[in-house]
């Protein structure tokens, strides 16, 4: 595709993945009562890479769940195509812990609201934090996040596509003009 | 008022005449008939009181005669009356309706059929016979007044579409109508192996869970009743044949003497139990990449099943449809003159009756305005020759009621029917004369269809200004092929 | 992603990868009822209405506890002190729902083909909970999964299903869906509770229809045995109950003979002592239970592919 522009490499990806690690320790004063869960589908590989780097320099290993937000949507028709249903899958009890969602690109917000009220049928945590790699902007919610890996000004006709190595064979972020997400 | 019906394919099987001619009508009746040898010589002219129309590509028959009409009327005046059923008669070409004794109350004495014919006689625009019931009620337990009901003009006996189960019943029945010389009209099913069933029991049946009537309920009592009317010297006439062993059976019988007659309706002939699925059928056709549409079943490309929701209650009749292997026996049996005359069966239903589960829905098709081009299917697909159709519905049937045939002979009444048997419409209920709607052949593209129709020399039906024009004829027919290769 | 399901009256119009869809469904929505609280939002607002002319609790709560699972106002009908009982047509009934609002209707009816009638005079959309002798498509995707979570695949599977195949509904849904997935069907029962096999294997060439229990017994992955209603004896269709019993009976003797992994299933409800034995309905290859649980997430899996 030739109307495409990568703004993440491989290694800018990491980085800023290593980065917020260290934000989410420094946040929250330590990682104990800190549950990394992933929105599906990138947010999930997305979770585990940051839960591998607070391992990398903090030897601790925190628990990473992956939350399914289909069933929570607002945007689901009638009669249009039916999304496909996934697992839900929390290690633990989130009750009285710090929840650190994360997905890979934070845009309207809707999704990130269908994950509130998803996470608040599952339990009760203390907090709620917010983790995406990029936030492109056009909120439709009063939503924000805690930690982005990198603000991508944007217009509504360009789409920022997130490509990972679990589920696209290659780490980088694009963007692409013409077409809007979704 | 005098008619001269031009150059039209005459064909009265009764006289085995089949020629391009005229026919003069005048007084109710064929004054003349001029065959191809008359069309040069000298005629007298014509006088100004006669009008022409015009049959070039039609053909011109006798009326046609339906053993077997539900009349509704009185009783079930929202289904169907006296005047709405013989207006349907004559869009359908038939100028004879045997009324079977299923109106309300049951014609099963002198006064309610005297009543019956007053009503007829009022209201019908053809000819209405009557049958009179075989028992009290139809209820099959005690014998009506059938010497009365004779004199009162009844042509036979029935019971409509009740078979007497009390097999000592039957035996008297039989002998009492053999002494009057009248034929006794059975409907053929043991109750007890029909009981609860729906459809016809086979792979259809079994597909769609529909409680089965097995080919075997038929015949067991077709065999029965061969036996009683043997015994008894009856004339015994079997309605409505569906499967192929009644037929085998009625061929035995017949081939030993045995005075047996019978018919079968023009659905039987040509639909089958996969009606029942309708669009399923093509669904599993998909599914199992099977080529073409019903190999199993020779159906001319316009008659299509899928048009039909699946479980549609018009295709509930009474025997239901049978398979293919039925399907062709009864098409043999009518080709060869085992079965005498094809009729209709007709049996209106009014469309909140028919709005329904599979399984309460009445069962029958309202059938006289569709009868021929449906049995016409036959005969386009050149599985019977045209002269033996008409045959079914004008000889055959006099024969079954033992009189002299409908004719074109000079002198004879002039009940006729000019029919295209080449014309293509779609069925559209909502068109329909008469008040029953029930049919499956809703929707279907059918070709043949009646143009003209005369009752004792009065035109009773006419299409769309049929024969006034000489400009407007309809092209002519692939039927003078047919002719000449008789 | 695939294109959402107006009406589900049957599996014969269900694909193989339809089926596995759902099932998969099925799995997040038991993970949904897993929960300490078992509701989704998916069909909030929606109103689903349990349109029953034939009792049967069983079905009707599981299908209660499914749409309110995912959120939807669920209305029943029952035929009993309704309109019906004042002559109410079908059709009339339908209409009626329709205008006070229903988007979707279950319904389970005595008449063999009557969904079919219902979908031509309702807009919304239409489940199946059983017709006649017809079909309970729900019923089969609830075996479907049942099978597939114990065993791990239907392909290949040898299934028995013994018993009262000619009045069952259940028995032609799974025909399709068991055949669509590719397991091995055997129909097994006395001749008047079958019919000529010929009539069967029109429509599913593939299957097998015999007439003894035993000698299936040691090659059988699956055995699932039909209920037997008592009038089958009164219409003279078996001689006698104990015969019925001693040839076709769930014992423990037949369960000794089965491979050990084999399973037992049932649809419920169970005649105990005649078509299967307590000791039978209890012991570990039993998947009893298992169904009717089952049952509860695949009509949520199926709910959502219509309305979600």
């Amino acid at each position: 595709m030739s109307n495409e522009k990568q703004i993440l490499s491989a290694d800018e990806i990491r980085r800023a993945l290593v980065r917020i690690a260290h934000e989410i320790d420094e946040r929250n004063g330590g990682l104990r009562d800190v549950v990394i869960v992933g929105i599906r589908s990138r947010g999930v590989p997305l979770a585990e890479r940051i839960a591998a780097a607070i391992a990398d320099f903090d030897g601790t290993r925190v628990p990473v769940g992956q939350l399914d937000i289909t069933l929570y949507r607002d945007d689901l028709k009638l009669r249009g195509p039916a999304a496909r249903v996934r697992k839900t899958d929390l290690p633990i009890d989130i009750t009285g812990k710090t929840v650190v969602l994360v997905d890979d690109v934070l845009f309207t917000g809707r999704t990130v609201r269908a994950a509130l009220d998803a996470i608040a049928d599952l339990g009760r945590p203390a907090r709620i934090q917010l983790a995406v790699l990029i936030d492109r902007g056009h909120r439709e919610l009063p939503i924000r996040a805690d930690f982005v890996g990198k603000n991508v000004p944007t217009s509504l006709s360009e789409r920022v596509m997130v490509r990972l190595r679990e589920t696209d064979g290659v780490d980088e972020v694009v963007i692409q003009r013409g077409a809007s997400n979704e | 008022m005098r008619y001269l019906i031009k150059n039209g394919t005459i064909i009265d099987p009764a006289n085995r005449v089949a020629t391009i001619g005229d026919i003069l009508v005048a007084n109710g009746k064929v004054e003349r008939l001029y065959d191809l040898a008359d069309l040069h010589s000298e005629r007298e002219p014509l006088g100004s009181d006669v009008e022409v129309i015009n049959a070039r590509g039609c053909v011109v028959a006798p009326g046609f005669t339906d053993l077997h009409t539900h009349l509704r009327q009185p009783g079930e005046e929202h289904k169907e009356t006296i005047a709405s059923a013989s207006a349907a008669a004559a869009v359908g070409g038939f100028t004879t309706l045997c009324a079977r004794p299923t109106t309300r109350p049951t014609p099963d004495n002198a006064a309610a059929i005297r009543q019956l014919r007053e009503l007829a006689d009022r209201y019908g625009s053809v000819r209405i016979d009557l049958i009179g019931a075989l028992t009290l009620g139809n209820e099959g337990r005690a014998l009506s007044e059938m010497r009365e009901l004779a004199e009162a003009g009844c042509i036979a006996f029935s019971d409509g579409g009740r078979t007497i189960a009390d097999a000592a019943l039957m035996r008297n029945a039989m002998a009492y109508a053999a002494a009057l010389g009248l034929p006794v009209m059975v409907s053929c099913q043991d109750p007890h192996l029909a009981a609860g069933g729906v459809a016809h029991e086979g792979a259809v049946s079994i597909r769609l869970g529909l409680p089965g009537i097995p080919a075997a309920a038929e015949e067991a009592i077709v065999a029965r009743d061969i036996a009683l009317a043997e015994a008894t010297g009856a004339h015994l006439h079997i309605s409505r044949v569906s499967t192929a062993g009644s037929v085998a059976l009625i061929r035995a019988a017949r081939a030993r003497g045995v005075r047996v007659t019978a018919e079968v309706t023009p659905h039987h002939l040509t639909l089958t139990d996969r009606w029942l699925l309708g669009w399923l059928e093509e669904r599993n056709e998909i599914e199992t990449g099977r080529p073409g549409a019903h190999p199993d079943l020779s159906l001319p490309s316009w008659l299509n099943p899928a048009l039909l929701p699946p479980y549609d209650s018009s295709t509930r009749v009474e025997p239901p449809l049978r398979n293919i292997e039925h399907v062709e026996a009864l098409i043999e049996g009518l080709r060869d003159g085992v079965i005498d005359a094809i009729a209709v069966d007709h049996a209106p239903h009014a469309l909140v009756d028919r709005d329904c589960e599979y399984g309460i829905a009445p069962p029958g098709i309202s059938g006289l305005e569709t009868a021929l081009a449906l049995a016409l299917t036959l005969v386009h697909r050149g599985e019977l020759d045209i002269v033996n159709l008409i045959a079914k519905l004008t000889e055959g049937p006099a024969q079954v009621l033992n009189r002299s045939p409908a004719n074109l002979r000079p002198g004879a009444t002039a009940d006729i029917v000019i029919f295209d048997p080449e014309r293509s419409w779609v069925v559209d209920t909502d068109q329909f004369v008469s008040r029953g709607r029930n049919t499956p052949l809703r929707g279907q593209r059918l070709k043949g269809q009646v143009m003209l129709t005369m009752a004792a020399g009065k035109i009773v039906f006419r299409r769309d200004d049929f024969g006034r024009q000489a400009q407007a004829a309809p092209q002519p027919s692939r039927l003078e092929g047919i002719l000449e290769t008789e | 992603m695939s294109e959402l399901r107006r009406h589900a009256i049957d599996l014969d119009d269900f694909s193989a990868a339809e089926i596995e869809e759902i099932l998969e469904t099925a799995e997040s929505m038991r993970e949904v009822l897993g929960r300490e609280i078992k509701q989704v939002p998916v069909l909030r607002g929606k109103t689903v209405v349990n349109m029953f002319f034939e009792e049967s609790t069983r079905t009707r709560i599981s299908f209660e506890l499914a749409a309110r699972a995912l959120s939807a106002n669920v209305v029943a009908f029952t035929a009993r002190g309704s309109s019906v009982e004042k002559g109410e047509s079908l059709v009339d009934t339908v209409r009626t729902l329709q205008a006070l609002g229903a988007d979707i209707i279950v319904m389970r009816h005595s008449q063999s083909g009557a969904p079919y009638l219902v979908a031509r005079h309702f807009r919304g959309s239409l489940i199946n909970a059983g017709d006649g002798r017809h079909a309970h498509p729900t019923q089969a995707l609830l075996d479907l999964y049942t099978m597939r979570s114990r065993l791990g695949q239907i392909r290949d599977l040898n299934v028995v299903i013994v018993g009262d195949v000619l009045h069952s509904r259940v028995v032609r849904s799974n025909l399709w869906g068991l055949t669509r997935l590719g397991a091995r069907v055997t129909l097994c029962g006395p001749p008047t509770l079958i019919g000529p096999a010929a009539f069967w294997t029109a429509t599913w060439p593939t299957i097998r229809i015999v007439h003894e229990l035993d000698p299936l017994l040691p090659e059988a992955d699956v055995v699932m045995a039909l209920r037997l209603q008592k009038e089958r004896m009164q219409s003279g269709l078996l001689p006698a109950l104990r015969e019925y019993t001693r040839v076709y009976g769930l014992t423990a003797e037949r369960l000794a003979r089965l491979p050990k992994h084999a399973i037992v299933m049932h649809p419920g409800p169970m005649n105990e002592g005649i078509e299967i034995f307590p000791e039978v309905a209890t012991a570990s290859p039993a998947a009893i239970e298992e169904q009717v649980t089952n049952g509860v997430a695949v009509r949520m899996a199926l709910l959502y592919r219509m309305a979600g």
